[in-house]
């Protein structure tokens, strides 16, 4: 061989060589679809990130082949902080190339992981609260699932005004930031209406969790309904510390925005006993789809589906099914997702093309006596159930 | 208006106590071990689970207040001859990194035997009921819970003040060597010490669980309280921990009233304000 040859055979070799990477990614994926769960693992909110995983991991096994081949699943542990949360996730875009995103509890951290999704033109799909989600800081690539503040309002204190017509004097207890003041407004409003007296509110930190003396102020007020507008763990401290003082004895309570059956698990029946609760699901929703949820949740986990877990798998199912549509991951997988409807937990649920909000219901439950339960998770009986949402004019957003 | 102020006043005096009883082992640690111990909220919550456990097992909250605390106790005594002693010496810093360590090796634990969800404790039959006033209600378990710290408060006093053991700890603490001259196993001593204030921050665990539960993050909301309660009183200072903890409680339930949404904000005001004024506290020493 002489030394042209020999350059020019190397120069081939090594142009080859340099190439394969990309090849064998290409290869890859075209093979199998990549779904990021971002999930709170650790931290305080690790108790709702574990199920929520449990949810996606159920759904990714139960599709089985997408386009070829298994999906590939991979958790991205937020550790609760919505700083880490945007940080794994940009890593996840520029050293894995990943596109489909799919969780976020935390507003804060949803908010932001939209954005850097948004960047890419990739998808995801979140359970978390704010109204700014679908509202005035939506986009092309972020989809929500649960129902925003203004369900939640008008799924449960309409309906009980509606049932307790002689209850005129309401109080609030409420955290305040943007939630919590959304949650209140919206409560307001519906006061207003219905021509019922707020005969006062008790703001409180996001840090708080000793509510004795804003139960208190709920007494001095002397009111027939003390609406409760925090959530989590807050909202289980003040509804634990609200039996003990015995105000359920005194008033009517209702938790507009619970956590369903595990902060019920939590809490146990004697506190819940007669407190109204509002919830995005419930195990006992009579709807093909959660039927058949709550037999694979049980023959997978032996338990019954929570929240986090029904949340996550229909998010991760209609995402995968999204995908299958688009026959890849691709800007036209945004567009299988708008408008699309399908069988969900609640019900035929139908993804808004306008806002990227999932119409679905709210439920408002009650609940119950230990005498009066079937089994351990027989914890609340549905009261009343229904969908309400802004219209699309309303809510403020503006596609970019 | 003014049976609210009045209301509060007694809630926070109320409050106060719990917050005394939760303070109270971590000041006696460092009071007398000159020992920062971060890993009492995670002691604290130790006691909260091991009560749910024994009442789940046999429904008698009143032996989980007996079990619960020497359980924790126990662990603090083993816990401290394998590791703490060693670092009595040792610089504070390093003393805070050991503790955290312990408190995440707690929590984690705590998670793998109990799991990620919180737990519920029935308030104890024949507490159950609330004491009326007028518009206004007051649980009798936490009426239960001041008279009971109270209590606790006497013992603690009489221990370290009235007793052979109390004197010779504190002799301990003062001089360590002089003391193991005179013929007394100081260490023994300390391991003791150590045992019962962590112990202590079992039983605020155990009287706690019905109010608060016992969720996996329970030791951080807790060590906060205490420590700020602490610095109030003066690290070390047993009288300090009592108004320490009776002065958060009342700023807290008072502000409550007066402005709502800074009323755990207000706590650390008035930790700011003691440190101002008095940068050891109350009746810290320098």
């Amino acid at each position: 061989m002489d030394r042209r040859t020999f350059l020019k055979a190397s120069l081939a070799a090594s142009s080859s060589l340099l190439a394969a990477p990309a090849l064998v990614r290409n290869a890859w994926a075209a093979d199998a679809v990549s779904l990021y769960g971002v999930k709170s693992m650790s931290g305080a909110f690790a108790s709702y990130g574990k199920f929520a995983n449990m949810g996606s991991e159920l759904a990714i096994k139960q599709y089985g082949n997408l386009l070829g081949a298994p999906v590939r699943y991979t958790t991205i542990d937020t550790e609760g902080n919505a700083g880490k949360a945007v940080r794994k996730v940009q890593e996840a875009i520029q050293q894995d190339n990943a596109r489909l995103f799919q969780g976020c509890t935390l507003s804060s951290s949803a908010l932001a992981v939209g954005k850097e999704v948004a960047k890419v033109n990739g998808v995801f799909m979140t359970p978390a609260g704010a109204d700014e989600l679908t509202g005035v800081e939506c986009n092309r690539s972020t989809f929500r699932w649960s129902a925003a503040t203004y369900g939640a309002i008008n799924q449960t204190v309409r309906p009980l005004i509606e049932l307790l017509p002689k209850a005129k004097r309401w109080y609030t207890i409420t955290p305040q930031y943007v939630f919590g003041d959304a949650l209140l407004s919206n409560a307001q409003a519906i006061f207003d209406e219905k021509g019922i007296e707020h005969v006062g509110n008790s703001y409180h930190s996001l840090q708080e969790q000793e509510f004795s003396g804003y139960l208190t102020n709920a007494m001095a007020a002397q009111p027939d309904v003390l609406l409760i507008l925090n959530f989590g763990g807050q909202s289980t401290s003040t509804l634990r510390q609200a039996v003990n003082f015995g105000l359920h004895k005194q008033m009517t309570i209702l938790v507009a925005w619970s956590a369903g059956l595990d902060q019920f698990q939590t809490l146990g029946s004697d506190v819940i006993e007669g407190v109204y609760l509002g919830a995005q699901y419930w195990h006992q929703v009579d709807t093909p789809m959660n039927k058949e949820l709550v037999k694979a949740v049980k023959d997978a986990y032996g338990i019954t589906p929570n929240y986090p877990l029904a949340a996550d798998y229909i998010m991760t199912k209609v995402m995968l099914d999204a995908v299958k549509t688009s026959g890849g991951v691709s800007e036209k997988t945004i567009s299988a997702l708008e408008g699309l409807t399908y069988e969900g937990p609640t019900g035929t649920e139908t993804i808004r093309k306008g806002d990227h909000q999932v119409l679905k219901s709210y439920y408002l439950l009650k609940g119950k006596a230990a005498s009066a339960m079937k089994d351990a998770d027989d914890l609340a009986e549905i009261i009343s159930s229904g969908r309400s949402f802004p219209s699309e004019d309303a809510v403020g957003c503006k596609m970019g | 208006m003014l049976n609210v102020y009045l209301f509060q006043v007694l809630n926070g005096l109320g409050l106060g106590m719990i917050y005394f009883l939760i303070s109270v082992g971590l000041t006696i640690i460092f009071g007398l071990l000159n020992f920062v111990n971060f890993a009492h909220g995670a002691f604290f919550l130790l006691g909260s689970y091991l009560c749910y456990t024994v009442v789940t097992l046999t429904g008698n909250f009143w032996l989980s207040l007996f079990v619960a605390p020497l359980g924790v106790a126990l662990l603090a005594w083993i816990t401290e001859q394998v590791l703490i002693k060693r670092a009595y010496h040792l610089p504070h810093t390093f003393q805070i990194l050991i503790t955290l360590g312990m408190a995440l090796i707690i929590r984690e634990a705590s998670i793998m035997i109990w799991g990620p969800i919180g737990k519920s404790v029935p308030t104890p039959a024949g507490l159950d009921g609330v004491f009326r006033l007028g518009s206004f209600a007051y649980p009798e378990y936490r009426l239960f819970m001041i008279v009971f710290a109270a209590v606790i408060g006497l013992l603690l006093w009489f221990l370290l003040e009235r007793t052979r053991f109390g004197a010779l700890v504190r002799a301990g603490s003062e001089d360590t060597e002089t003391v193991s001259l005179l013929g007394t196993n100081i260490f023994k001593l300390f391991s003791l010490t150590f045992a019962l204030g962590v112990g202590l921050a079992g039983v605020a665990g155990v009287l706690s669980a019905p109010i608060r539960g016992a969720h996996p993050f329970l030791g951080e909301e807790v060590l906060g309280i205490a420590f700020v309660v602490v610095v109030i009183g003066g690290m070390g200072s047993f009288t300090g921990a009592l108004v320490g903890g009776l002065l958060v409680g009342l700023v807290q339930s008072l502000m409550t009233t007066i402005w709502p949404q800074g009323a755990s904000l207000m706590i650390y005001g008035a930790m700011a304000a003691v440190i101002m004024l008095r940068p050891y506290g109350l009746f810290g020493r320098s």
